[in-house]
């Protein structure tokens, strides 16, 4: 009981030490503006959370070398959640009331960032959201809240669209996560099934976590599906294609975004060869990819260009628009400003993906998409036409 | 001068506390903690209520393996079944939240009545690979039951509004889960100190001496594990409306570990030792951070390529070396420098 | 009938390596008593090491393998070394929670020495696909299958014939007795150790070749603990038979009643083995009843 009293007095007195200069607005000093972030850096979901806060510091390290937001130098405050939804809340906490941050980005999963949205809400802070563009996020709209991207319903839609019109008249088989994102990837997939009333032959669901797909790809292969659509992320969906070339099966193959970075088609091997994938990013062996690796190399240290993938791009382009609202709003940036010129956001080219707009009650970029292709022999994916 | 710790009667051995200053320093803290959210920022004051919440959880599993000396390594399951029980009768039924509340506690109490009636038969490691195993089963039982729990979909939680009050606000919701953690601490306190609680410990001490007075072992281990699956429901539910949002993703295994480590951490068997584990375990990344921040302020940098690991490695590190060098816990360091205090410049 | 062929290899070829993580747990459970729950991250550690053994010295499979088997050994001592014997003579419980521990320190350490992204382990063999008739199989897969049958047979003979296997079987069953007859206890502990941490590792090597290496690897040790249930906590032979079948159970029940059942076919048999026969197929019936 009497450790109660410590902790109290422990947290009071940090809670004092964190009170900071009074501004008119928080995160805002003469020299300084601070942005905030909650990302997983640990463990395997530190794949999209490390590139995504690679993507955020390219943007603020580009930002900074031009002489910062009108004088004010950007400070990135990271926190990590470990992908548990109970730190992401508290990380928010801890970004918006201890580090006073004038901003957010982010935020890590999609669970997470639905989980978060309280707190956001309650607090008022403008924030871009870029890793995991889920509907709930954006409908519907909240004042101070922006999504850069494409809904997951929107891509799976588009990318089944696409296989439909190339392969007509064919059996489908799809197979997905059980958890909230492959809820969704199933709910776009079948609002195609009945619109087109497309044959789908097999329909399976995975433990998330998985990791031999035997079973699965026999039932897939027994079924005899023509057009597969391949619903997991990344260690699963590589498990998947190595399983079909060993059962000699080579069903047209689709994969989703979360799935498409380029490690993954190394490991694939000539079994990767082929596939589809859909994203709204540029794909790096394009010009803009290039160009992006290119202005991103002095920028980061070596190991972080290691781990950039598409989600550095989703991070850089959020971070992007955000840096160009607030500069917008001149020498004193307030809360209110930055959010109504990021409501203005009009065709702001980043470079990695279509140009970004807002507008009044719009809080969804909606990004255009495109459909790739992954070549084996380079390694690379390849926008088709 | 106090030359020790003497009970002379069968009533002191069994009050609720050794001495008056407890309850004096109790209402210091539980003032402290009502006048807390006042005092603290939003994020100080989340970690408040983490305590708190993690302290219902905890005091559930010390029951079981404080008390009865059975392992758990699955009450991560209990968790997320109280979540459940509570959303989906609030939230999906309209329910009163404090029915959601009894069926917090209900749903993991009968789960753990099937998990526990066959393997608390077994003597050992048994039950915590039964427990184990349930905590996988049961994520696939709430995935499967779709039309009940919406499946991966999950279900939205709102803070609940109890007889007109709302505990909407931050502030408010930490009064609820300080209420409801003083209630739990004064009820495993009870039933430590009844003739169930007694004979809890007599199964853990030695459970053929127990059986020898009496005791009927399976009937007591059953009703240990299963008061100690309701109160962890319960804490499941403060969990589920603290995210506001209940799925299967929120409550990862880690947890089941995470709770054993406070009741290690903090000393078996003592409720203050649960209080103090907790503390230490929910503090400990923020500690943590404190520390780094003291080497160098560079640190960032580091922090953003591999060292975060370093937070979750010395989590196990705490965990070996309390489990090494202190194995009866907070409590028990408590307990020496109690004693060396008293007795200076005598050795006890 | 093809279908059920493709099932039962399949089933066979991840229940091998179940099969051998199980009897990593076992060799630790037989001789000191306490369940391992650290033995899926070692499994992880070692193939991590073999990955970094094949891309930084030499692809070659000789030296992978040798490179990999000597790190495990030295894992496996000094795990026992710096954490478990200090722990010598604690309650089993403190010990268990100790190999807890240490699995989150293991786990972590992934991250921090290497990466999230997953990997591939190439030592140019066991990635090519032997086809007979319409049936697929890896190489990779038919060696671990081959590599456990010659492993059973390899440690029924330690036991039954060599002197320092009498020895842990003698610590095994009464380690204060075998005290007194001369027999060092912390050394069968470490080689108990060494054991586990080799078998093991050769799991996580194989899985590595035929599947591949991500920081998830470690829930391995997860899976295979239903083998070692159902094998027997104390039965070293018993865990890797009991491996394939849950292999080939897990791939059965994916295969004809879906995935969902698949990742939790093995947990549920646990609770079936419990309690119908809770010391396992092949356990000696010392379980008490009180």
């Amino acid at each position: 009981m009497k450790k109660y009293l410590t902790t109290a007095s422990l947290l009071f007195a940090s809670a004092l030490l964190v009170g900071g200069p009074a501004l008119a607005q928080q995160g805002i000093t003469d020299t300084e503006i601070v942005i905030g972030d909650v990302e997983p850096l640990t463990g395997p979901p530190a794949l999209l959370g490390v590139a995504a806060s690679i993507g955020h510091k390219i943007a603020i390290a580009e930002a900074n070398s031009a002489g910062g937001i009108n004088g004010r130098k950007i400070k990135y405050v990271l926190e990590d959640d470990g992908y548990v939804t109970a730190r992401t809340i508290q990380g928010a906490k801890k970004v918006i009331e201890v580090d006073k941050a004038f901003a957010m980005l982010g935020m890590s999963g999609s669970g997470q960032s639905i989980a978060v949205m309280p707190v956001l809400e309650k607090s008022g802070i403008p924030t871009v959201i870029d890793v995991a563009p889920v509907k709930f996020l954006w409908e519907p709209a909240r004042k101070n809240v922006f999504v850069v991207g494409q809904s997951y319903e929107e891509g799976i839609i588009h990318l089944v669209n696409y296989l439909a019109e190339k392969n007509p008249g064919k059996k489908w088989g799809l197979i997905t996560q059980d958890d909230d994102y492959g809820i969704t990837v199933r709910d776009g997939f079948d609002s195609v099934v009945k619109a087109k009333k497309l044959n789908v032959v097999y329909s399976g669901n995975y433990k998330k976590g998985q990791q031999d797909f035997s079973s699965d790809m026999l039932q897939l292969k027994d079924s005899g599906a023509e057009v597969f659509l391949a619903g997991g992320i990344i260690a699963e969906n590589i498990a998947m294609m190595k399983e079909l070339e060993k059962l000699n099966v080579k069903p047209v193959t689709g994969i989703f975004w979360p799935g498409r970075i380029e490690p993954v088609l190394k490991l694939m091997g000539p079994a990767g060869d082929g596939i589809y994938a859909v994203d709204y990013v540029e794909p790096f062996a394009g010009e803009a990819g290039k160009a992006f690796l290119e202005k991103a190399k002095p920028l980061v240290s070596e190991a972080e260009l290691k781990g950039i993938n598409r989600y550095t791009m989703t991070g850089y382009a959020a971070a992007k628009v955000l840096i160009a609202a607030i500069e917008r709003c001149g020498k004193r940036p307030t809360w209110a400003c930055t959010i109504s010129e990021l409501e203005n956001t009009k065709n702001v080219e980043t470079g990695v993906m279509a140009p970004i707009s807002f507008g009044p009650g719009v809080r969804f970029s909606n990004q255009k998409l495109q459909i790739m292709q992954a070549d084996a022999a380079t390694l690379s994916f390849k926008p088709v036409k | 001068m106090r030359t020790g710790d003497y009970k002379q009667t069968y009533g002191e051995l069994v009050a609720l506390v050794d001495s008056p200053p407890v309850w004096l320093w109790s209402a210091v803290a539980v003032a402290a903690l009502i006048v807390a959210p006042y005092a603290l920022n939003a994020y100080a004051l989340s970690f408040v209520t983490i305590i708190l919440i993690t302290v219902v959880g905890t005091l559930g599993l010390n029951i079981l393996t404080g008390y009865t000396g059975l392992i758990s390594l699955g009450h991560v399951g209990f968790l997320v079944t109280g979540a459940y029980g509570y959303a989906v009768l609030v939230s999906k039924y309209q329910m009163h939240p404090l029915v959601g509340f009894l069926g917090a506690g209900v749903v993991p109490a009968i789960a753990s009545l099937i998990v526990g009636a066959p393997s608390l038969r077994l003597k050992g490691l048994y039950l915590a690979i039964t427990t184990l195993a349930f905590s996988f089963i049961i994520n696939t039982v709430i995935l499967e039951a779709r039309t009940l729990t919406n499946g991966a979909r999950g279900i939205p939680v709102q803070r609940p509004e109890i007889f007109g009050i709302s505990f909407d606000s931050d502030t408010a919701f930490t009064w609820l889960c300080l209420g409801v953690a003083i209630l739990t601490l004064f009820a495993t306190l009870n039933i430590r100190r009844s003739r169930v609680g007694r004979a809890f410990v007599a199964i853990r001490d030695n459970d053929t001496a127990a059986r020898v007075m009496g005791i009927n072992l399976h009937a007591y281990k059953l009703l240990a594990f299963v008061t100690s699956a309701f109160i962890t429901g319960i804490s499941g539910a403060l969990y589920g409306i603290y995210l506001s949002f209940v799925s299967v993703e929120g409550f990862p295994f880690l947890l089941s570990i995470e709770a054993l480590a406070i009741l290690i951490v903090g000393g078996l068997g003592s409720a203050l030792g649960t209080v103090l584990g907790t503390v230490l375990i929910v503090l400990l990344p923020e500690a943590t951070r404190l520390v780094f921040s003291l080497f160098s302020a560079q640190m960032d940098a580091l922090f953003s390529t591999g060292a975060q690991e370093l937070k979750s490695m010395l989590y196990g590190l705490v965990i070996i070396l309390f489990l090494r060098f202190q194995p009866r816990g907070l409590v028990g360091l408590w307990h020496d420098i109690r004693r060396t205090w008293v007795h200076w410049p005598l050795r006890y | 009938m093809q279908y059920l062929t493709q099932l039962l290899i399949s089933g066979l070829a991840i229940g091998a390596i179940y099969g051998l993580i199980a009897m990593g747990f076992a060799v630790i459970y037989k001789s000191t008593g306490l369940v391992n729950f650290a033995q899926g991250e070692m499994t992880m550690i070692v193939a991590y090491i073999a990955w970094t053994i094949s891309t930084t010295v030499s692809g070659n499979l000789f030296v992978v393998a040798i490179g990999a088997i000597v790190a495990a050994v030295i894992l496996g001592l000094l795990i026992e070394r710096v954490v478990m014997r200090p722990m010598l003579g604690e309650p089993v419980f403190a010990t268990v929670m100790v190999t807890i521990g240490l699995a989150v320190i293991l786990r972590s350490s992934i991250n921090f020495i290497w990466d999230a992204y997953p990997h591939g382990l190439d030592v140019g063999f066991g990635r090519n696909i032997v086809r007979v008739g319409n049936i697929g199989v890896r190489t990779g897969q038919i060696a671990v299958i081959a590599t456990l049958l010659v492993l059973l047979a390899a440690i029924w003979a330690f036991f039954r014939y060599s002197k320092f296997g009498v020895a842990m079987r003698a610590v095994a069953s009464d380690d204060r007795t075998a005290l007194l007859m001369g027999i060092s206890a912390p050394r069968v502990h470490a080689a108990a150790w060494a054991a586990s941490s080799v078998i093991a590792g050769i799991a996580g090597v194989f899985f590595a070749i035929s599947y591949d290496l991500s920081p998830a690897m470690f829930q391995l040790g997860l899976k295979s603990f239903p083998a070692t249930i159902l094998g027997g906590l104390d039965a070293v032979l018993g865990s890797g038979v009991g491996g394939l079948l849950i292999g080939i159970t897990e791939n059965l029940a994916g295969g004809y009643l879906g995935s969902g059942m698949k990742e939790v076919a093995g947990f549920l048999m646990i609770i079936v083995v419990l309690m119908i026969r809770p010391f396992g197929i092949f356990g000696e019936r010392d379980i008490e009843r009180v």
